[in-house]
């Protein structure tokens, strides 16, 4: 503890001089805890912030990473948004992660809902959810692939086996959309799960009282009490899966990085990290890498701001209450019609 | 451009850097130790007993080392990433008959004419000497070995069919692409599920091989478009179109599992597929292959070069290395394994070549390839080659898998290339 | 009190056939690490697992330096995670519990540094390295990753929750400075949210696979992840013992989560609700 002694000791020393009356120098008072936050801010000077803005440079230029560097101005972004690969690598990641997450938080929801109403074996459960999200992705997609492949695939024994045709999942883009959102599906539906958990565990049992009192069935609590109430975290797997989703790339690399073709058979599977990657390390074209990384950057932040948007002016407290009262209007007033139906 | 890159970063990144003291030794070395020169290459590129031998001591260079990495997937990115990197670059690496890629950064290689490549020269065949120079003379790579090619199949499979079984009689059957689509169809209808390809691409690759001519003229000029090309392409279509292909994409898990699971019963490859197809995918069908000339004559496809980094640790010796690799004895013995085959005439007449192969029932191999061999008229390979051939290639795939006709296929590739031809100041 | 049983039983039946699907690419791994790659390729296909399994595990040793590849890994994990939790801990107990000029500015950037994808500057950081002499080496794979902005939002919530107040006065009366009190008050308490860190960045640089792929060129010194993949590429047509490589990379990091996790999940669940 040399280093902190000496740290600390001239401060210490220097405010015992001055005395209570003399006013202290705030800043070298507060030199350790400068000392404590500089490391992040150096290591985000050297190998972020100096990149992001050596980056704009590089996409100005033409350059392999080897020889010489070639000044060639917006080039490299008319070229990106006139190259119809790139439009594909978006709307190729905008597709694999629609099919991914919406299938996935559907589950994870009626997952937690039934951890939420199994008492035993939980910690069982949990474990086994949670265990695909800390695979590896690499050893995942091998196995996945070989689950879709053309010919030796478990899925294409299976489909031969009830008589059907054999689907070419591998060949066919849509076939690599499924393949790969399956992946992504299935590392993230337990964690996406636990934390719905966690958060139907923090909703108040009075509410469900409440309905019950009114006689609303399960089905009626589940979708008119428990989903409006967890809208924060299903917003907040929302966006991470976006981040998440926008940013895939190792699950077409394993499947068809050796192929020279890393988004496999029609560009299926390339998304835009992947074209990022390949541009930039599979041809060298480091300054046509950087633009896309702004392209990227510019993606990221446009659904940021959706998801901003989504979640504006949530303010727990306010939608329990109202989610409260609308669930009770609404139960009162199914209940009010079946009972005009009988009636009838 | 007034400010280099280099200043620019000496600049910023550097100085920040130094103000913080992160930038230690910023070592610009090659991988491996100093006595040991690190040599990357393809799996089934060497045989493994001379790199045994080299890696402990190389012959003519003693107390130097050789250390072998095998290479496999994207082999391309990995060298120019490396290269990219300026750290722990090997000092050897094996480039692929598009050698000419290269060629824009020939600076990062040593010009192998400075260290005596001309004393050997006339031991290797001509074409292939001159594919490793670059256009202002600069002796890039050094002759590893050729890619004649062939038409390997299985005789079990093609007896069962009721086809001819000699490789005599086979090739007499299919002189010509149209005549194997022939073949191929009763193949197919014998024995369902049997394909003569594992994909679109291998067709268009082996068909290309066979030409006189690529995507560029000598002086320059684009004629990827032209009517050879355009043949090729339809070619492959047809072989589709006819289902014979496995649909089994190259580099993918599928393409070996065909090869096992013996729905490849046909095959036109270069040599060196006898190793990295048949005898690692499926061991288990020894004594049933056959090879025999291809359909549509003699052709070459791959073969490789060495080439040393400047940041080889030892040129000398790298290249006594080089030069003993590659001599017409011990090419002969990699023809053995893994069949690869000699870019040295000389090594045609050594007994290890002309040997039985117990893999193909027994046939002496080296006839089928030393045939092609001497009838292929060579061809030229441009810096831009690889760059034509991505879009071409995966265009090829889309018609494959049915994505988009023939037609508006081939006018995208066109477009394409047109597009990454303009991009890099080709046209 | 039917329909609660009826709740339970029908839960259970959910819940049981969500494992089914967890698990099973787990034992489809085994499958096919277990059998010999003809089998693997024919159809039908093995179902059940087979007795090859010592002899792929055996081929995938003496084919890549599996341990060596395993250690690095460890290395770069173990070290990333140290410094993380060294330096983010000791961020976040002085953005959480002390008054500082520009704190909240500071706070502010960071947060702002949170949002920025790491893939914009991938080419840049690339090229920063290089100059660095820094591509291939643990260096590449440590330093970059050594403090990072959610570990420090993250520790600086659960600071503020979890240090009292009357602890730091009381260790300043005693007369020790700021590192002192981190020491001495702000280590023990944060003990629990560092295990959360700490498990967290491990899994995340042992599993992660983009930056190593670029940085570490020399193919004899890869990390697991990467080794793989290498492997797959070299010796792909032995596929069943690319199976017992997939095997073998997965099983050391679910061995000690099965051990530990409980916790973790706890944790993370409730580091989400706090978002």
């Amino acid at each position: 503890m040399a280093v902190s002694d000496a740290l600390r000791s001239p401060a210490a020393v220097r405010i015992a001089d001055e005395g209570p009356s003399q006013r202290p120098n705030k800043f070298k008072q507060a030199f350790p805890q400068y000392v404590a936050v500089a490391p992040f801010f150096i290591l985000f000077a050297i190998f972020g912030a100096f990149p992001v803005f050596f980056s704009i440079w590089l996409s100005f230029h033409s350059w392999d990473g080897i020889g010489q560097m070639k000044w060639v101005g917006l080039e490299q972004y008319s070229y990106l948004l006139t190259d119809p690969t790139f439009w594909k690598s978006i709307t190729n990641t905008l597709i694999i992660w629609v099919l991914s997450t919406v299938p996935m938080l559907l589950l994870a929801l009626l997952i937690a809902n039934s951890l939420h109403n199994a008492t035993r074996f939980r910690s069982f459960y949990r474990i086994a959810y949670f265990i695909p999200n800390i695979t590896s992705v690499v050893a995942v997609t091998m196995v996945f692939g070989s689950v879709f492949s053309n010919n030796f695939g478990l899925l294409n024994a299976f489909l031969t086996s009830i008589g059907l045709d054999k689907i070419e999942w591998l060949s066919q883009p849509w076939g690599i959309k499924i393949a790969i959102a399956t992946i992504v599906a299935w590392r993230w539906t337990g964690y996406n799960a636990i934390i719905f958990l966690a958060g139907l565990q923090a909703i108040s049992s009075d509410i469900y009282e409440a309905a019950k009192v009114d006689g609303a069935s399960s089905r009626q609590q589940f979708w008119q009490i428990t989903v409006p109430l967890l809208r924060p975290v299903i917003l907040f797997t929302a966006v991470t899966s976006t981040i998440g989703g926008l940013q895939i790339f190792t699950e077409s690399q394993v499947l068809f990085g050796a192929s020279g073709s890393i988004g496999g058979p029609g560009d299926g599977g390339l998304t835009i990290v992947s074209y990022l990657y390949d541009n930039a390390f599979g041809s060298n074209q480091f300054g046509y890498g950087a633009a896309i990384g702004w392209a990227l950057f510019i993606l990221i932040v446009l659904f940021s701001i959706i998801n901003w948007r989504l979640i504006g002016g949530s303010d727990d407290e306010r939608i329990t209450k109202r989610v409260a009262r609308r669930a009770q209007r609404k139960i009162a007033a199914e209940k009010a019609g079946k009972e005009y139906a009988d009636a009838h | 451009m007034t400010l280099t890159r280099r200043k620019f970063l000496a600049l910023t990144a550097g100085g920040a850097a130094a103000a913080t003291g992160l930038t230690g030794c910023g070592s610009r070395s090659s991988l491996g130790a100093a006595d040991e020169l690190s040599l990357w290459a393809w799996t089934g590129s060497v045989n493994d007993d001379l790199i045994a031998q080299a890696s402990k001591g190389i012959p003519g260079a003693p107390g130097k080392k050789v250390a072998l990495t095998r290479i496999g997937g994207d082999y391309k990115t990995k060298l120019l990433t490396s290269l990219a990197g300026k750290s722990m670059v090997p000092d050897i690496v094996g480039l692929n008959d598009d050698v000419a890629t290269y060629f824009p950064n020939a600076d990062q290689f040593l010009d192998l004419h400075e260290l005596g490549a001309d004393q050997v020269k006339g031991d290797f065949l001509e074409w292939k000497w001159k594919l490793g120079i670059t256009p202002d003379n600069r002796m890039m790579a050094f002759p590893m070995d050729t890619g004649p090619t062939a038409l390997f199949y299985r005789r079990d499979i093609f007896a069962k069919a009721g086809l001819p079984t000699e490789p005599g009689d086979v090739a007499a059957a299919a002189p010509d692409w149209s005549s194997y689509i022939e073949l191929g169809k009763k193949l197919k209808q014998a024995v369902p599920g049997a394909a003569i390809t594992d994909n679109i691409t291998s067709i268009y690759a082996y068909a290309l091989a066979q030409l006189p001519k690529r995507y560029m003229t000598v002086d320059g000029q684009y004629i990827g478009n032209g009517d050879h090309i355009r043949q090729a392409w339809d070619l492959s279509v047809r072989v589709v179109k006819e289902g014979l292909s496995a649909n089994a994409q190259s580099g993918s898990t599928d393409a070996n599992a065909v090869i096992t699971n013996g729905r490849l019963a046909a095959f036109v490859g270069a040599v060196w597929w006898a190793q990295l197809g048949p005898k690692n995918a499926a061991p288990e069908s020894k004594g049933n292959w056959r090879v025999t000339p291809a359909p549509g004559g003699p052709g070459n496809r791959g073969g490789s070069f060495l080439a040393i980094t400047k940041y080889c640790k030892d040129p000398e010796a790298a290249f006594k290395f080089i030069t003993w690799l590659e001599s017409a004895q011990n090419q002969a013995q990699s023809f053995l394994d893994p069949v690869l085959f000699p870019s040295t005439p000389a090594s045609y007449a050594d007994p290890k070549m002309t040997g039985a192969d117990p893999f193909f029932g027994g046939q002496r191999i080296v006839d089928v390839f030393a045939e092609s061999a001497k009838k292929y008229p060579g061809t030229y390979f441009s810096p831009y080659d690889s760059i034509i051939n991505k879009p071409i290639t995966a265009e090829l795939v889309n018609v494959e898998i049915g994505a988009k006709s023939s037609d508006q296929a081939w006018n995208d590739a066109q477009h394409l290339v047109d597009r990454e031809l303009t991009r890099v100041g080709a046209i | 009190m039917r329909t609660e049983r009826v709740r339970e039983v029908t839960s259970h039946v959910v819940l049981m056939l969500g494992v089914l699907v967890s698990l099973f690419p787990f034992y489809w791994m085994l499958v096919m690490a277990s059998n010999t790659t003809p089998d693997i390729f024919a159809y039908p296909p093995k179902l059940l697992v087979g007795s090859h399994l010592l002899e792929n595990m055996r081929n995938v040793l003496s084919n890549i330096d599996f341990f060596g590849a395993m250690l690095l890994t460890l290395i770069a994990s173990l070290g990333v995670t140290v410094l993380v939790l060294f330096f983010d801990s000791l961020a976040a107990f002085a953005f959480a519990k002390y008054e500082f000029p520009g704190r909240n500015l500071l706070f502010g950037i960071l947060l702002v540094t949170f949002m920025i994808p790491s893939q914009l500057a991938l080419v840049p950081q690339f090229v920063t390295l290089a100059e660095f002499g820094w591509i291939g080496s643990l260096k590449a794979l440590i330093i970059p990753g050594a403090a990072n902005a959610f570990g420090i939002f993250w520790m600086r919530q659960y600071a503020k929750g979890a240090i009292p107040d009357e602890l730091i006065s009381a260790a300043k009366v005693d007369g020790a400075g700021f590192f002192r009190q981190y020491l001495t008050v702000g280590l023990p308490v944060l003990r629990p949210g560092l295990a959360f860190l700490g498990i967290f960045t491990f899994i995340n640089v042992w599993n992660d696979y983009l930056w190593p792929l670029i940085v570490m060129t020399d193919p004899n010194r890869l990390t697991l992840q990467v080794a793989l993949q290498q492997l797959n590429g070299v010796y792909g047509t032995d596929y069943s013992m690319v199976m017992a490589g997939a095997l073998m990379s997965v099983i050391p990091l679910i061995g000690v989560f099965i051990i530990g996790g409980r916790h973790f999940i706890a944790d993370i669940a409730a580091g989400a609700m706090k978002f």
